[in-house]
């Protein structure tokens, strides 16, 4: 490298010998504002080419997945599996997603409670939902009933952003009884899968406790086992060879299958900042969800909070866990009631001395799942629409934003 | 890719691009903020009446209309085949739009040689060549037709009717070209944004244009050419019924490289001078700048060659005058005096002007010219055998009626346009000039604002015709 480039380069790239040199002059990680920061990849970089083209175009190419892998895992022929694979997104059970590393790409993930007060009519709650269904500014959102009526998710550079133009509007709402925000500090298993702050190496880790998917073959008849089973095999941990089929990806695309594995592999396996993964719809296979979100003594030192968190992740039966900073509330974890003993797990939590309190609600509808619209009944099954308030300035009530921001409005 | 000439099998197919029967749409979205959303809204409220197949394997419907989940699966036939998906699909897209045997696609989608692609741009290219599929794209805009109401693309204008046909190789500027059609009046027969040009090139437009009815006259805006002998052989098979325009950009030390990171056009080794020769030898209108560009197109697609230089120009402003026998010279033509054009003229033309008037040339029927005056001087000149173009020029005195002058000039150029002698108006003012030059352009009369505008107007028809001449 000659001295101008050694003067232009960024002094350090993620997970690398670099970043640690800036570990030891600071405390705390590099944050990325856009996609500058060194190492990090834009989600349409060249390196992200192999998931970007299994995800545009899996609904008509199940085999961009790797048929000798699955049908190995699940002893089934290749063309049985496509034939399975073709139904179940057809009939919108299943949809290929990815969770990149928020952190990295320097987002805020914030969650937030909404409880609307006592005798609030059904319909005035109706109303707020399908004002949340089109209001693009939500990434992610539940509909629940229980302690609370909401369990809402953006994803946001600058909390003021957040606050004045998605959570203003809550807040403001005559019927709200209250609105907590529940800032995310690790985001540790999402659909079953443990992200990148999960324990140890267990990071990609696939969970489903024992005889769930069983249990959930039984209660529905939209998906059979081995359709789980093909599922259950494409979310776990795995080398990217075996995830996709880089011949596939080539001939659909004419990108180079060699430098597509060497791009996934470095981003998923090496940088750590993308989980790609198959996300079911609860909601068609009948299934709801029972959140329970913690709040411990605030006098818990922190360590110990990080260690509940990381010991509530080792309960297979919890699809999603998730620990909180700066809130009211530290942790929050979610078991499907329908193939979960919510009793037992109830009585787990509540082993724990160091739990305030639990506010619980079961979730019967999401909105969205991050991005991707989950309404197949309005016609927007996984239409993604990006939000993020990079460049933008939501404060300022006639200011420019997103032209979904804008039409919601109007 | 480079070719030799232009492809008949192009040329034939490119009707499908501006007038197809069916048209699907892949990558279409159910989201009203996106391209391929807007790509059917624009088809529909301009009054496409042809079929909209919406591709999309996500969804079930588009914009009201039945969506499929590739071209493959839709039914009826399909001529035009719009790509609005990411690069990295348009492989597999253009393998179904050969196996529905569609007789066009179109690529908007980019990150290809732009980029750093270009190996991929090129073997796409060359399976659409094999398989006879031609191909517009990728990185363009869009296309369409006034004539046709078809807008197809990501644009939000159509332009009004007229003579041009622009071809352009930047996007944005083919939008700056239809806004300004829409708001200054210039007609044209169609529109398309070339992009990389990866498979479809000038050449291929350019000999489509010399078909299409409504077109007068061709304009190219060119950032790099692939394929300039082709671009010469089309042009020169042309010329002699159509003129053809160029604007060649991205010369400039860094605009070579905003030119390869654009549209990838690939310049480097060549220079004004190489670009020189090569409109020379093609027989096509070099303009040097954006507004010259516009300004020439609209003349040589309204009007006839200039046969001679002996052009009268005819105002009632004496600085506009000024300004523009100042130009002609200028710009290599100057102005002959009225008496060594034709020296009874000065005589006739005397009867419409004050005393205070200058029969020289330009002639200068003074501030205080009635329409009536300006109907005698104006009938005079193109009357006068020795008189082989006329520039009249407008300027709004307190006692100058603009919009009766305007209607005069309409007159007198419905008149004697079978005489076939170019007649350019200017109209340098207010906003009752800028109507008055609506309403002329709206006739068939090119009309600029400026004096300098309507000299680069003349001095283009003059060349056109050396051009002709010289093609034989």
């Amino acid at each position: 490298m000659s001295d101008k480039q050694q003067k232009d380069a960024p002094a350090y790239m993620l997970g690398s010998d670099q970043r640690q040199e800036w570990m030891r002059d600071y405390f705390f990680a590099p944050r990325g504002i856009g996609f500058s920061e060194p190492g990090i990849v834009p989600l349409d970089d060249a390196a992200m080419s192999a998931y970007n083209v299994a995800k545009s175009s899996y609904q008509i190419h199940p085999d961009v997945f790797n048929m000798d892998y699955l049908s190995k895992a699940v002893g089934l022929g290749k063309n049985e599996i496509v034939k399975r694979l073709h139904r179940l997104y057809d009939e919108h059970l299943i949809m290929f997603v990815m969770n990149p590393a928020t952190q990295v790409y320097g987002w805020g993930l914030y969650y937030w409670l909404v409880k609307l007060k006592e005798n609030t009519p059904r319909e005035t709650k109706a109303k707020l939902s399908e004002w949340y269904q089109n209001k693009d500014d939500i990434c992610t959102g539940y509909e629940c009933s229980g302690d609370f009526d909401y369990f809402n998710g953006n994803h946001m550079r600058v909390l003021d952003n957040l606050l004045a133009d998605v959570i203003e509007p809550w807040k403001n709402n005559p019927e709200i009884e209250f609105v907590h925000l529940c800032p995310i500090r690790r985001d540790i298993r999402e659909s079953n899968v443990n992200m990148w702050d999960a324990p140890g190496d267990s990071y990609r880790e696939l969970f489903w406790g024992k005889d769930q998917l069983e249990k959930l073959a039984k209660i529905q008849d939209k998906m059979d086992l081995t359709d789980l089973k093909i599922i259950q095999a494409l979310n776990t941990k795995k080398p990217m060879e075996e995830l996709f089929d880089f011949k596939v990806l080539a001939d659909i695309s004419g990108l180079d299958p060699k430098e597509m594995l060497a791009g996934i592999k470095d981003v998923v396996e090496n940088k750590r900042i993308l989980v790609p993964l198959f996300h079911l719809n609860f909601m068609k296979l009948g299934l709801t969800n029972h959140a329970y979100v913690i709040r411990l003594f605030q006098t818990i030192p922190s360590y110990r909070k990080a260690q509940i968190a990381d010991e509530l992740s080792r309960i297979p039966e919890l699809n999603n866990v998730v620990e909180f900073t700066d809130s009211l509330y530290d942790i929050s974890v979610w078991a499907y009631n329908e193939i979960s003993d919510t009793k037992a797990l109830k009585e787990k939590l509540n082993s724990y001395s160091e739990i305030e309190d639990i506010k619980e609600a079961d979730i019967y509808r999401q909105f969205r799942r991050w991005v991707c619209r989950m309404d197949d009944q309005n016609g927007f099954w996984e239409e993604c629409v990006f939000t993020d308030d990079f460049l933008q300035d939501r404060t300022v009530k006639d200011g420019i934003k997103c032209s979904m921001a804008r039409k919601e409005e109007e | 890719m480079k070719i030799s000439a232009p492809r008949q099998y192009v040329v034939d197919n490119l009707k499908y691009a501006l007038s197809p029967s069916s048209i699907a749409v892949v990558g279409a979205s159910r989201y009203s903020t996106k391209v391929g959303y807007k790509v059917i809204e624009g088809l529909k409220n301009w009054g496409y009446k042809g079929t909209i197949y919406p591709v999309n394997p996500r969804a079930e419907k588009i914009h009201g209309l039945k969506a499929y989940k590739t071209v493959m699966d839709i039914p009826g036939e399909v001529d035009l085949v719009f790509v609005a998906v990411p690069a990295h699909l348009v492989k597999m897209v253009l393998e179904h739009a050969v196996a529905k045997k569609a007789k066009m696609t179109v690529i908007a989608t980019s990150a290809f040689k732009e980029i750093g692609r270009g190996d991929l741009q090129n073997r796409l290219t060359q399976f659409c060549r094999d398989n006879k599929l031609p191909l517009i794209g990728p990185n363009l805009v869009g296309m369409g037709s006034p004539y046709l109401n078809f807008n197809c693309g990501f644009i939000p204008y159509l332009p009004i009717k007229g003579p041009v046909a622009m071809i352009s190789q930047s996007g944005a500027n083919l939008l700056a070209a239809l806004g300004t059609s829409q708001t200054s009046h210039f007609g044209m027969s169609f529109f398309v944004g070339l992009g990389n040009k990866a498979d479809v090139d000038f050449a291929e437009f350019v000999a489509y244009g010399a078909k299409d009815p409504n077109t007068k006259c061709i304009s190219t805006y060119i950032e790099g050419l692939d394929s300039p002998e082709a671009y010469v052989k089309a042009c020169q098979s042309v010329v002699r019924e159509k003129p053809v325009v160029a604007i060649k950009v991205g010369g400039s030390k860094i605009g070579v490289k905003a030119a390869f990171a654009h549209t990838a056009s690939e310049n480097e080794g060549t220079d004004d001078a190489y670009y020189d020769k090569i409109f020379e030898k093609a027989g096509a209108i070099r303009a040097g700048t954006w507004q010259e560009f516009l300004d020439i197109s609209l003349a040589l697609g309204m009007q006839p060659e200039l046969k001679s230089d002996n052009v009268v120009m005819i105002t009632n402003g004496g600085g506009s005058g000024l300004l523009a026998c100042d130009h002609f010279e200028r710009v290599g033509m100057p102005l002959t005096e009225l008496k060594d054009i034709s020296p009874s003229l000065i005589q006739k033309i005397r009867a419409y002007m004050p005393m205070f008037g200058s029969p020289l040339n330009p002639v200068d029927i003074a501030g205080t010219a009635s329409p009536i005056q300006y109907k005698g001087a104006f009938r005079q000149a193109l009357r006068d055998p020795n008189v082989d173009g006329v520039i009249g020029s407008i300027c709004p005195t307190a006692v100058t009626d603009v919009p009766a002058v305007t209607d005069i000039a309409i007159e007198i150029y419905e008149t004697y346009k079978h005489l076939g002698k170019p007649f350019i108006m200017e109209c340098q003012g207010g906003g009752e000039c800028n109507e008055s030059i609506m309403k002329l352009r709206d006739h068939g009369i090119p009309a600029y604002p400026t004096p300098e505008q309507a000299v680069n107007a003349m001095v283009a028809l003059r060349k056109y015709a050396k051009i002709k001449k010289m093609i034989g």
